[in-house]
């Protein structure tokens, strides 16, 4: 039977949730459209990890244990994904648009010398008639992603070259329930040691910041950028603190260090769907949007009309946040 | 020491312009006024600056049609030393793979006429594409290690440079061998912005251009039927957002005219 891959990316204590929905999602696809879900994890002593792709859902994983230099050398990811896949031939492989996955997804495809999809926000399977060959194609992975910074809409497909590759937004698919009665099976690749490509690329540091605020639960959250300076967050806080709500950040606003990194929204924070999210000072850059479009209402303060934080905000208050956020504190403190 | 330093840049239709598009529903790129790519003036400022921290040489490269020159000059405006345009009807319609594996050619071609490459620089992502494939694909094609999302350049040396990269949930510093790719996602490279005088004299730098025979591409791996993926169908995204803007000069008026439509709307904050 046809294979769908996903890339397993590990996060600190097991399979990142981004990878374990993309498992859900090739799940779902597959039971619909008859493929066999794998999927490959690549680092270092990884059988335990195995196990649970199992009981989300895959039916295979290739584990490729490159020593404990594997779990940072993404030139070792590379080539172990794209040795896998050879041999393996997947019909689809898919990557969480992760940092990580939009770097190894590229990497591969040149590898394999296919193609790639960025970005998708949707990856459904479905027929294609092919304009240029008048030939139908059957069971084709239709990439549903936006482009231009997000004000339009593409549907693409590769349908001449395995495997068909994507890269998928996180938070899209939902983790799938967990089913540890769930069997499957798991196959050890002897490829390499990660040694040999530290030569080019060295891994000196690696920072991870711990997380102790959790945005992604908070019903409320009150979100600074760079307009909003170290006064503005008072008002921010006081803001929030109003609300019962919790108190995020852009990346400008914890670059310049008025704000710790556990509280930054956004591609390279946290993605978070609270009730109400409020943007102060935030110009609407898409790498922050990605982190709170999916918010249920989106309230945003900017002194700029242009801004486009306005295009993704239900209620917009064009005005300098200094002179409005006391202001709306004071009456909603009024009205409690 | 003295670098040579190739920057990708793209011109994108402007960001700040809604797209447009063609009856037939794809985009209509010649309506649409071109600029720089935002992400790749930040790639040409990280080479300016490293160009007055040690010196050399700074090579311009972009793949596009003849008439994006215009945007183009900005990167000459900027600093940019020189600059190869890679212009061939046969290119129109190529994907990631085949963009990056024209562009890695044209490097090749830059890379044996100066003898000696340190970085190729890009931006990390293109307003207009938005994927951050070019730069990992093109390391891939010339077989030299390439680092995306890259925040800063740390250190730089004859074989060597030092980087910190952005990664989930914090950031990663990497020592890497050059000639290396190198996509710059710094926001503390604040783009300059170039003089009346500067402008002025990026018309007098050169500018090469070349067709892919030039630079030996394959014309079967480029183009519409050189490229792997296909787009099915394009449509403007839906916003499903209310998109109510108030804007008053007097903040009182301002804030309850926000709160009557929240009332009126039946929403409570609290
Ligand atoms: C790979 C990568 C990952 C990234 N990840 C993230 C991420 O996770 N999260 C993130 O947020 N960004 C991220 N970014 C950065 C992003 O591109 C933007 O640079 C950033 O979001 C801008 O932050 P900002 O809106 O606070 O600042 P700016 O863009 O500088 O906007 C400031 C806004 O404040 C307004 N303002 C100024 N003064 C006032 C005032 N008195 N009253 C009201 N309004 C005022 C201005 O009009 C402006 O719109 C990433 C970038 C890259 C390349
Ligand atoms: N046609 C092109 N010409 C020159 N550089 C490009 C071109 N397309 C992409 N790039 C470079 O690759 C980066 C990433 O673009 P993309 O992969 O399209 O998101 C851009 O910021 C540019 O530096």
């Amino acid at each position: 039977m046809d294979k769908i891959f996903v890339y397993a990316e590990a996060a600190e204590e097991g399979v990142a949730d981004c990878s374990l929905e993309l498992v859900g999602r090739a799940r779902a696809l597959a039971d619909q459209h008859g493929f066999v879900v794998g999927s490959i994890l690549i680092g270092h002593e990884l059988r335990n990890w195995a196990t649970e792709l199992i009981h989300y859902g895959a039916d295979e994983v290739h584990i490729v244990d490159g020593g404990p230099a594997s779990t940072t050398n993404m030139l070792f990811h590379a080539k172990a994904v794209a040795e896998v896949v050879k041999a393996e031939a997947p019909e689809i492989l898919l990557f969480p648009a992760t940092i990580t996955g939009r770097d190894l997804a590229p990497r591969v495809a040149v590898r394999l010398g296919t193609g790639v999809t960025a970005d998708c926000t949707s990856v459904e399977i479905g027929t294609y008639d092919d304009p240029l060959t008048g030939k139908r194609y059957e069971k084709i992975l239709y990439q549903i992603r936006p482009t231009f910074g997000g004000t339009v809409m593409a549907a693409i497909v590769t349908p001449y070259h395995r495997p068909q590759i994507a890269t998928v937004r996180p938070g899209i698919y939902p983790v799938p329930s967990k089913d540890e009665t769930r069997t499957g099976q798991i196959k050890e690749w002897p490829i390499g040691r990660a040694e040999e490509e530290k030569s080019c690329i060295e891994v000196l540091e690696v920072k991870r910041e711990k997380r102790k605020v959790d945005l992604k639960s908070a019903r409320i959250i009150v979100s600074g950028g760079r307009g909003a300076k170290p006064e503005g967050f008072k008002l921010i806080k006081e803001l929030a603190e109003v609300l019962g709500g919790e108190v995020g950040a852009s990346r400008a606003a914890v670059d310049a260090g008025w704000m710790p990194y556990d509280h930054q929204v956004g591609l390279s924070g946290q993605t978070v769907k609270p009730d109400v999210y409020i943007a102060v000072g935030i110009s609407g850059a898409i790498q922050h949007v990605v982190g709170m479009k999916d918010s249920k209402l989106i309230i945003a303060i900017n002194n700029d009309p242009e801004a486009p934080i306005f295009k993704v905000a239900d209620y917009g208050l064009v005005g300098d946040l200094f002179v409005v956020l006391p202001k709306l504190i004071e009456r909603l403190k009024r009205t409690c | 020491m003295g670098l040579n330093i190739v920057v990708l840049v793209k011109p994108v239709p402007d960001p700040k312009e809604p797209p447009r598009f063609k009856p037939d529903g794809t985009l209509d790129r010649l309506a649409m006024k071109l600029a720089l790519n935002p992400y790749d003036k930040y790639a040409v400022e990280a080479a300016l600056q490293l160009k007055e921290a040690v010196g050399g040489t700074i090579l311009g490269v972009s793949m596009a049609p003849p008439h994006a020159l215009d945007a183009l000059r900005e990167a000459l405006a900027m600093g940019v030393d020189e600059f190869v345009l890679l212009a061939d009807k046969r290119l129109a319609g190529s994907d990631t793979l085949a963009t990056s594996y024209a562009l890695s050619m044209v490097v090749r071609k830059v890379w044996s006429n100066l003898g000696k490459l340190d970085l190729v620089l890009c931006g990390v992502e293109s307003s207009d594409s938005n994927t951050a494939h070019i730069g990992p694909q093109i390391a891939e094609w010339l077989g030299i290690p390439g680092v995306s999302y890259v925040d800063k350049i740390l250190e730089v040396s004859a074989e060597a440079v030092k980087v910190k990269k952005i990664i989930e949930g914090g950031s990663m510093t990497l020592l890497v061998k050059t000639p290396a790719v190198l996509s710059i996602a710094g926001t503390t490279y604040v783009p300059r912005i170039p003089t009346l005088r500067d402008v002025l004299s990026a018309r007098r730098k050169s500018v090469t251009t070349w067709n892919i025979d030039e630079v030996g591409i394959d014309p079967a791996r480029v183009g519409l039927l050189g490229s792997p993926t296909r787009v099915v169908r394009m449509w403007a995204a839906e916003v499903k957002r209310k998109g109510k803007v108030i804007s008053d000069q007097d903040p009182d008026r301002l804030v309850d005219e926000f709160l009557e439509e929240l009332r009126k709307d039946g929403i409570s904050l609290r």
